[in-house]
């Protein structure tokens, strides 16, 4: 059997935009192995604070693995101080991937907020093979949040952005823009990852709609391995661990409370 | 060297075990080469029916730890011993089945079904969940605590381990009553009665409202117990509380702790009770101690 548990190098770690930074790490069996909304999960400090390693939905993973990530808490701030060079401790790849759209689905709507965008640029790398109609449509705070999509453009995916304060793109939620696409309930399929109001919102949109689709959640996780059940959400088939039996669910079975 | 212990009649090659709910899907995350060289493994706690588990939020980090309030989720004692039992048998280490009974016959009945199988090394008696919803936990209650370990021993085919509370006034009394019981060994100890409140909704941070701490910020309190109790029964103890390295674990031998549990840790560090087996190795070359129990409850005045 494969390590779970592996320490990589950083390549790089830089910001992006004001608010989002960008680690690169080498790990070629990693880059093999990993599926759009897999995670994985880094032990930020090497003594016992903070003391839970820290879940990352892998950004992309071509030459290196990356991830996309925000330093607000003491385990981001932790880890955007890596240096090039510096050891990393990396549990992955976990959790249970995006499913691929269905044949009869020609468009793809990625609906992304703030750091929620993080799963959706690996996901385009291998749904750009495919040749479906890709659409992102991306909510942040403020400019200071939007960096420049230009890798989402290269791989052909059209990008519209909504802002709180309307300083890039539209002023609003994700939900003002859903009048700029032509969503079909026979081969349109929606995938959606952010905060969870916002994903509620989609929900309610795709359910009402009848668009297939998927979503990732995210949640405090202590071992991310299943074995604590410390980040059960409430779903109609019951309680689920967000770090196994997701981070993917279908759109429709996860129940949002806020 | 011998590493060796025994609990009751039972032999483990080692004094490494981890903590009951700490250790999941062995079979598929964890090098099985490397799990059996473990003195023995405990898995989630089970119950007579299947459990759901508390609403969330479940988990809330600390300083040095962790609060849970999980509500032991386990499909029920007859599930595991279907479907989770084989699995773990399969791993070849001495298995330390972890079981809680909301009465005295639902004990009594899970020890009954367990005893139609092979291959289970002992019992452990949870009777220090803090997260389920009885007024008083039968470890805060030294009568309960000797009443309930005189029944499954009654019972029971596998030698029994009573998993004692810290959220007591005095352990040793609740110990001297398991092991009065005929309780095999005592584990100690469960998580401390715990809560976190969000400052900005006033809210409690855990959807049970209160939950555990575990982790290393409890360790010293562990320590402290275990040395406590080791002065007031004959019986073996299983040492755990926030051990997160081999010093740590011979903090607890040294107590008095005959085998020791990774908990907590095993979430941040998924080999550490492998570290601290290997850790105890390395000690007991540079101390020159050949057998284990040269160790165990040699704390100097």
């Amino acid at each position: 059997m494969d390590q779970i548990q592996n320490i990589y190098r950083v390549v790089s770690n830089e910001k992006l935009c004001p608010q989002f930074w960008r680690l690169c790490f080498d790990a070629p069996e990693l880059v093999k192995k990993v599926q759009p909304g897999q995670f994985v999960h880094i032990r930020t400090s090497e003594g016992l604070e903070p003391f839970f390693r820290r879940p990352f939905s892998v950004y992309r993973a071509q030459r290196y693995v990356e991830i996309f990530y925000e330093p607000k808490g003491p385990g981001t701030r932790l880890l955007a101080s890596k240096q090039k060079g510096d050891p990393l401790d990396v549990l992955g790849p976990l959790g249970t991937p995006f499913t691929l759209p269905p044949a009869e689905i020609t468009q793809v709507v990625m609906i992304a907020g703030g750091i929620g965008v993080a799963p959706m640029l690996i996901l385009s790398d291998i749904l750009k093979k495919k040749k479906y109609d890709l659409v992102l449509i991306y909510g942040g705070r403020s400019r200071g949040h939007v960096y420049p999509m230009k890798e989402f453009k290269d791989n052909g995916v059209k990008v519209h952005i909504a802002t709180d304060d309307g300083s890039v793109g539209v002023k609003g939620r994700v939900s003002v823009l859903f009048d700029k696409v032509k969503f079909n309930s026979s081969n349109t399929f929606i995938y959606t990852c952010g905060p969870n109001p916002m994903m509620k919102a989609v929900q309610e949109f795709a359910l009402k709609n009848q668009i297939k689709g998927q979503v990732a959640c995210e949640e405090i996780m202590a071992c991310a391995l299943g074995a604590c059940l410390g980040c059960s959400i409430e779903t109609k088939n019951g309680y689920k661990t967000v770090c196994y039996d997701g981070p993917a669910f279908d759109i429709g079975e996860v129940i949002f409370h806020k | 060297m011998n590493l060796s212990v025994k609990i009751s009649s039972v032999t483990f090659k080692n004094p490494v075990t981890v903590a009951s709910g700490t250790f999941g899907h062995a079979e598929k995350y964890h090098n099985l080469e490397e799990v059996k060289k473990l003195g023995a493994i405990v898995p989630k706690t089970v119950t007579l029916y299947p459990q759901v588990g508390n609403p969330p939020v479940r988990i809330w980090e600390t300083p040095c730890g962790m609060i849970n309030a999980i509500g032991i989720e386990n499909p029920g004692i007859d599930a595991f011993i279907q479907t989770k039992l084989p699995n773990f048998k399969k791993i070849g280490v001495p298995l330390i089945v972890s079981i809680l009974g909301h009465t005295p016959e639902q004990f009594v009945e899970i020890v009954e079904k367990l005893n139609t199988q092979e291959d289970v090394a002992a019992l452990e008696l949870n009777l220090s969940c803090p997260n389920l919803k009885h007024k008083t936990l039968v470890a805060q209650d030294p009568q309960a605590t000797q009443e309930l370990v005189r029944k499954v021993k009654a019972v029971s085919k596998f030698p029994v381990i009573a998993k004692l509370s810290p959220n007591v006034t005095d352990i040793s009394e609740i110990a001297m009553a398991a092991e009065a019981g005929g309780a095999d060994a005592v584990s100690l100890i469960n998580t401390l009665s715990a809560m976190a409140i969000d400052t900005k909704t006033r809210k409690s941070r855990i959807g049970n409202f209160t939950g555990g701490l575990s982790g290393p910020a409890i360790r010293p309190v562990a320590v402290a117990m275990v040395h406590k109790v080791y002065s007031s029964v004959k019986i073996p103890i299983i040492g755990m509380g926030g051990i997160a390295n081999a010093n740590d674990a011979l903090e607890f031998i040294i107590a008095g702790a005959t085998m020791v549990a990774t908990g907590t840790i095993n979430f941040v560090n998924p080999r550490a009770s492998l570290e601290v087996l290997e850790g105890i190795v390395s000690y007991m070359k540079e101390q020159k101690i050949t057998d284990i129990h040269q160790l165990i409850g040699s704390l100097q005045k």
